[in-house]
Formats: C-alpha cells, structure tokens, sequence
C-alpha cells in the first residue's frame, strides 16, 4: 500500500490474494525459492489424485477392517463398551502426533501412511455400525428369526438395511478424519495437496490458499459424493419413516 | 351443591365449531351444551369425533374458529391464554410430568408460575400429596420412580395445585390396567365429592363415560353433538340409532355402572370374633339371609368365612379356613362388584367402606334383583316412546 | 519447511542426562522429559486457550442456532447444512482460508476450530430438544407455561444430557485438532510436534501427543460429571 494512497478495504485485499491463488492453480507461478515454476493444473491434479487415492484406500481399510467386527458385536449385543469406547478414544487421538510419529518411528512411505490413516477411520465407524445394528428394532430381528432366516442373513437382510444410514453416518466422520489429516501426509513423505499448505516456503501465500482451497473443495466434494451413496443405499421405508 | 362449590365455575359452550386449515370437513361443529358448576361432564364419542378437540378449546390449546366458550360467564377468549391455562387444571392421558423435576416440582409448577413464595408452595406440594394418598417422602422422587397409577395421582395433584375452579382431563386413566383405572377412578370421585370442581373428562370407553359423568356428551363424526344428558337418560333413552348403537347393546348391564354397590341393599351375615363361644353362632347362620358367618376383628373389619369344619369346636377360631375374596369396596360401582364376584365364582362377598371394615354382603341375587326391577322399568319407557325400537 | 526449523537452537540435542537416548532418537528418553518439562508449559497454556476459546464460543454459537431453529423450525435444515459445511472443511484449509482476512496467529486458529465444533454441538442440541417427550412440552403448555418457559424451564434442562454429550465430543476433538494450530502461527502442542526440533524427533512428538490426550480425558471426565451433577434425574433408580 502506498502512503498517502486510498486504504484497500480488507475485502478487496482478500480478492487480490485469492486472484493469486487462481493464478497459482491454472497456470502456476514462480517458487518462493526462485527459478522453476510450480503449481498449475499438472501439479495439482497429480497431488490432488493422490490425496484421494491415500484417502479411499486408507477409507477402505478402515471399513474392511471395522465393519465386521461392529456387525458382528452389534448382532450379537456385545462389546458395547469396547465399541462405543473406542469412538471415544479414537476423537482424543491428535492426528498430527499420529502421523509425525507414524512416520518417526516406522519411517515415510505410502504404507504407514495409509496404516495411520485407517487408525483414525476405524474407531467412527466401528461405533456407529454397532449403535445402528444393536439399535435394529428386536421385534424385526425375532421376526426375521421366527420366519427361518440363518444368522447371516438376519445380518445381511434385515439388520445391515436397517443400519444403513447410522452406519454410513460414521463412514462420513472417518472420510472427513481421513481427508482432513491426508493432508498433512507430506509430513510422512506422501504430497498430497497439503503440499502447497505446508511448504509455504516454496509456495507463497498464493500456494498455501489454493492449497486450503483446494482442500476444502475436495473435503466437500467427498462428503457429498458420500451422503448421496448414503441416500441411494437407504431403503424406501426407511426414507418414508424418517420424513 | 353445598357451600364447596364456591371454587367451581360453570362453563358454557356456545355454538363452538372448528375447522382446522386445510382440513375439508369440520372438526367441531356448533357444539353448545353448558356444564354446571362442580359437575362432571364426560364427552365420549368414537376416535375423530373432536372430542378432545373440543376439551383443548376450553384452555385454548386448541383455537377456536368460532362461537365461544365462556367459564363463570367469561369469554376464554379475553387475555392472555398462558394466564387461562394456569387457572385450569389440566390432565392428560400420558400424564407429562417433568422427568427432570420431583414430585413436589412438578406438584408446585404452576403455584411457582404464579409466583407463591417457596413455603406456600411446600406447604400446597405436601397437602396434594396427602389429598392423593401419596407417603410425603415421594415428594423428593423423580417420576420414573413411581408407577404408572402414582404418576396419575401426581398428575392430578399437579393440576389441582391452585384449586382452579375448572379441571380439563383428557382420558387420563386410558394408559392405565384396568385394575388400577377402576381404583384411580373411584379415588377420583370420592375427590371429586370433597372437591365439587367443574370437570370436563374425555373418553372414548362408554363405561367409563356412565361411571365418570353427572352429564354426557356424545359426539358423532364431524364433531355434532348426539346427545347431552344424564347417564340414566343416556342408557334409558338414546337419542338416535347412532347413540343406542355407541351406548351398546348391553345397556341393561351398563345400568349397574350407575350404582353403587353401597346404593342397594345388602345382606347381613352372621358376625363372630376369634374365642366366641361357637354354639350361639351355629345358631344364627341356620337363621340368616346369608348361611356362613363372618370371622371378623374388634374393629369390624372381615377376616375370613368361617366353615361348618371352623364352626365345629367349641370356640370360634383365630384362622378360618377360607379367606375373605373376593372383598368389595361399598364405593365401587354395582358392575365392578358383580364382576368380582363372578371372577371368584362365590356367592357372596364381604362389602367394607374405605377404612376396611363391613357394611354389609353383596351377593347374585341382589344383582338379579335389581336387573329384573330396572330392566321392567326400562321396557315399560321403550314400550310408550319407541313403538319401533 | 524451513521457516518451522528455523526454531530449532544448536543446544537442543546435548546438555541432557539421557546418555545415548537422544542422539539415538529412541522411542522415548525420560531423562530428556526430566530435564525439559518446563518448555511444555507455555504450549500446554496456549492450548488450553485454544480449546477452551473455541469451545465455548462454538457452544454460544451453536446454542444461539438451536435456540433460534427451534423457534423457527424451517431454519434448521440450512443451519443444520451450513454448520455441516463448516464442519466438512478440514481445519488445516479453514486456517489458511482465513488467511487473507485474519492473517496468521490464534485468532485464525480459534475460528477455525470454532467453525468446526458448531456442527457437533448444534445437531445434539436439535436432536435433545427434538427428544424432549410431546406429553411433556403438550403439559407444561396446557397448565399455562409460556413459550419461553417450556423452552428454559422444561426443553432445554431434558435436552441438557444431549447437548453435553455434544459438548464432550466437541471438546475432545478440538483439543486433538488444536495441535494442528501450530501451521496457522496458532501456539500450541503442535509446536512441540512440529518445531520441535524435525519432525523425527520421538520423544518430543509422544510428550506433546501424550499431554493433549491427556488433557482430552481430563475436559471429558469433567464434562461428564458437569452432566451428572446437572441431570440427578437421570441419576436415580429406576
């Protein structure tokens, strides 16, 4: 600002910056550290598919690894404790200690990032699969039971239906967890978009909010992408219930 | 009425109609009918008859399109309608007491809105409590630790708490056993006798209609008005096809819902008490209306029928061989009795007054009695009214 | 990541009683502990004025929202989006979202966490009040409660369990989030995670971790007791 020059209001100081990180993003600017140019498109696709890469595949363990246990503690009415403790504990679990010491103590790489990743996905959905399956209104099970139907397929038929939104609920939570904490994956040698947020040094400011952005935008394009999964999964039924 | 009925109002409902927006039909149509002061008035009717409907106008839970409901002479309409509810007590059906507050909490709600001071409002708390027959250490308890009958009586006590003059209740002994609502309905009227208030009752259980109401209203469809009348004359003489057809077709056993079992004549049976000389006893039930003796206390209060077996010694026994059951209250209503003696399948049971002690012996042939009476008198009206019926 | 290690003094790896440990970077050296808890003191300060600013301005917030939905019930599912949105954000972004207005520092970082916590502590509320039995409310008004007396006299003292529930979740999450703090300039257990020397640095990075979940477990048990001390209704025998 010059002196005696007109006061840009904060606002239109704010536009200026987010023109930067517009340029940053479409056709990338010079380092902080001077001569090669970074961001634009190419950077941020590649970094951009990978933050969503580490964040389905860490998503998919998580879920491969607590859907079961909670159907299977949920059908059976136990480990209530133990389910709905682990939730608890699981939100007391600083990601940022997680994922520095992860990568301290067993070092950098795809695979001890995406093993911490699932740490902080399991304990959400491992809590709501048992809430929403032990939660199956019993007069539907003892039908379901009355009428022949095996074990599995009380799970699978009537149970896991019923479930489905609380369940889906907890996926969102551990999504949200995971994208969120992806992006400080460059701390454990995996650049994902938080690259640009990290690295201010290389990026300027322009980088870190395009990077925030960025990040933003794909936080809420997941969880979107997510809940309609959860809408088309979710029984008529249920729906005409719940309205 | 006597001089108690100073604290009750009447109410008056003048051409009274709702319509609910959106709604194609009415829900309450011209209804107009007037209560008198310290009065039941049991409106009955079929699910979607606006019966509630009718009862939420008088607090203005419900607003109505027009007419006009005047309490005492006043329009329920004029002021504030949080200031009318608190002057009108109010009953319903699931209760509502605050989970999150005691017992006396909840008994001193609205003295507390109206602003008594702490002591006025402890000192009401503990008067309902005894008025409903609840221990004075309830008061420090929370509703879930009460049965569903005790929150009842809490909720009445609640309603009571400043002595309104107007008592609206909105089946509030439907999620009630049927055991207990007979018992919670009996504790009411005898209330109700002390207290004389105006009361508006809803239900759907025409018996309960006939036991509750010194007036019924019965409302059809569409919220009309059937007929307003005394019980005898609802059951005597139902206004149309629709009325006689709610009424039911037992009329004539309903008819024993309108007496009390104190109200006909009871037999008497034998008395002995524990170490009499049993001769002078053996004597009497060869004599009596009723041929088995009662074992009872120095208070008067039946402790057993006393067999020939107990009979046979020299002394009448401290045990006898069969237990006073079934054991009636001279309150309840004349149905209720005879269903407690049929239920135990004896011919005669033991009739005592609220403190326990005996009135009298209610037996089947008393009830016969007064059918065959009431049933002569009732086809004697149905003869000269309705040629057809 | 200069700019983080440039905090870094030459006399952090020596000066230490733990013989090898440190130079080794072992798991964890207590001796290190020992003789360095005192630089965990004005981190530790600084995070507890992040979670608790956060906190309660979240709860004021979302309590003004439940309030205000729950008199004008068509705004509670934009509020209930909205909040959403916010809550959807990862906090890392939101911090440099906030950048070109509020700069670097704790202002950013406790807005960011604010944003955060609205959603968890405004859907409990909902769905408390939502709770609140109908025979109950249906009686306090039709024994001449106004509006407003339902609401702070019978709704909002049974929808209390939910909505400290909502708080307790709040709470433990924003003080794990909090160490992220340390990327916007915020203060915080994170500077002890992140600048504390690298980020290799073990024992600095299990101290700093273990302190926050630590005082996650100290905010929820005292907020769980708040709530039995609050609810005795609920406390009572069946």
């Amino acid at each position: 600002m010059e002196a005696g020059g007109p006061v840009i209001p904060v606002p239109l100081a704010a536009f200026g910056l987010f023109g930067e990180a517009f340029n940053f993003v479409f056709s990338g600017t010079e380092a902080q550290t001077g001569g090669v140019t970074v961001g634009g498109p190419e950077q941020v696709l590649d970094l951009a598919a990978r933050q969503l890469e580490v964040t389905l595949f860490a998503l998919g363990v998580a879920i491969f690894l607590a859907l079961p246990v909670g159907l299977w503690l949920g059908h059976r009415q136990k480990g209530e404790f133990l389910a709905v403790s682990a939730g608890n504990a699981g939100r007391a679990i600083p990601e940022l200690a997680l994922i520095a010491l992860m990568a301290a103590a067993i070092g950098v790489g795809m695979v001890n990032l995406v093993v911490a990743l699932a740490i902080l996905g399991i304990p959400p959905i491992l809590t709501n699969t048992y809430v929403g399956i032990s939660q199956v209104d019993r007069a539907s099970v003892e039908a379901a039971r009355g009428m022949g139907m095996t074990e599995l397929a009380i799970v699978r038929k009537v149970e896991l239906p019923l479930a489905v939104p609380t369940i889906m609920g907890g996926v969102r939570t551990a999504a949200i967890n995971i994208i969120a904490t992806a992006t400080i994956a460059p701390l454990a040698g995996i650049l994902t978009l938080g690259d640009f947020i990290i690295a201010r040094n290389v990026y300027g400011d322009a980088g870190v909010l395009a990077g925030a952005v960025l990040v933003a935008m794909m936080a809420l394009a997941l969880e979107a992408s997510l809940a309609g999964i959860q809408w088309a999964m979710t029984s008529k039924g249920l729906k005409l219930e719940r309205s | 009425m006597t001089a108690e009925s100073v604290s009750a109002s009447t109410v008056r409902f003048e051409s009274v109609t709702k319509r609910y927006s959106g709604a194609e039909s009415v829900a309450v149509e011209d209804l107009s009918f007037e209560v008198p002061a310290g009065e039941i008035c049991v409106l009955v009717g079929p699910s979607g008859c606006g019966k509630t409907t009718a009862l939420r106008m008088v607090n203005r839970t419900v607003e109505m399109t027009s007419g006009d409901i005047l309490i005492g002479g006043n329009s329920v309409k004029e002021g504030d309608p949080a200031r009318l509810r608190r002057e009108i007590g109010y009953v319903i059906q699931q209760i509502g007491l605050f989970p999150h507050r005691t017992i006396s909490q909840n008994i001193g709600t609205v003295p507390n809105l109206l602003g008594w001071d702490k002591e006025r409002v402890a000192k009401r708390s503990a008067e309902l409590l005894e008025l409903i027959g609840l221990d004075p250490e309830y008061g420090d308890r929370y509703p879930t630790q009460l049965s569903g009958g005790q929150q009842q009586r809490v909720g009445v006590a609640r309603a009571l708490a400043v002595d309104p003059p107007v008592m609206l209740m909105d089946e509030p002994f439907g999620a009630i056993d049927p055991i207990n609502r007979s018992r919670l309905q009996n504790e009411f009227l005898r209330l109700q006798a002390e207290l004389r208030k105006t009361v508006l009752f809803v239900t759907h259980d025409v018996d309960e209609a006939i036991k509750m109401g010194d007036k019924v209203a019965v409302l059809k469809k569409g919220g009309q008005l059937a007929q307003f009348a005394t019980p005898t004359e609802l059951l005597m003489e139902p206004a149309d096809d629709f009325v006689e057809d709610f009424v039911g077709s037992d009329r004539a056993l309903k008819r024993l819902a309108l007496m009390r079992v104190r109200d006909v004549n009871l037999w008497t049976a034998p008395l002995a008490q524990a170490g009499d000389p049993a001769e002078p006893v053996r004597t009497a039930v060869a004599a009596a209306e009723v041929p088995h003796a009662l074992l009872v206390d120095g208070e008067n209060r039946p402790q057993g029928w006393l067999s020939e077996r107990d009979l046979a010694g020299e002394r009448v026994p401290s045990t006898p061989d069969s237990l006073t059951e079934p054991l009636i209250e001279a309150d309840s209503i004349l149905r209720d009795g005879l269903a407690a003696l049929l239920q135990s399948g004896s011919l005669y049971a033991a009739v005592v007054d609220h403190r326990g002690r005996l009135t009298g012996v209610l037996s089947v042939e008393i009830v016969s009695d007064f059918l065959a009476s009431d049933k002569a008198a009732e086809s004697e009206l149905t003869a000269v009214e309705r040629p057809h019926g | 990541m200069a700019e983080l290690l440039a905090a870094v003094d030459d006399s952090f790896f020596t000066d230490r009683t733990g013989g090898g440990c440190i130079q080794e970077n072992k798991l964890f050296c207590p001796g290190w502990v020992a003789d360095n808890y005192d630089r965990y003191v004005d981190p530790t300060l600084q995070h507890l004025v992040l979670v608790g600013s956060a906190v309660v301005a979240g709860f004021l917030i979302a309590f003004a929202l439940g309030v205000f939905a729950h008199r004008h019930r068509f705004l509670q599912t934009p509020f209930l989006a909205g909040t959403g949105i916010l809550y959807t954000i990862p906090s890392i972004s939101f911090f440099f979202l906030l950048l070109p207005i509020t700069g670097r520092g704790a202002l950013t970082a406790i807005i960011a966490l604010t944003a955060f916590n609205l959603q968890i502590i405004f859907r409990n509320m909902t769905n408390g009040l939502r709770n609140v039995p109908q025979n109950v409310t249906e009686a306090a008004t039709g024994i001449g409660m106004t509006k407003s007396q339902v609401l702070w006299q019978v709704e909002l003292p049974l929808a209390m369990p939910e909505i400290i529930a909502g708080l307790r979740i709040a709470t433990v999450s924003t003080v794990a989030l909090a160490t992220l703090a340390v990327f916007a300039n915020g203060g915080g257990l994170g500077t002890e995670i992140v600048s504390g020397s690298n980020i290799t640095f073990k024992t600095g990075i299990i101290v700093a971790g273990s302190i926050a979940v630590i005082m996650a477990i100290v905010f929820d048990g005292m907020l769980l007791l708040a709530g039995k001390l609050l609810a005795p209704w609920k406390r009572v025998a069946q």
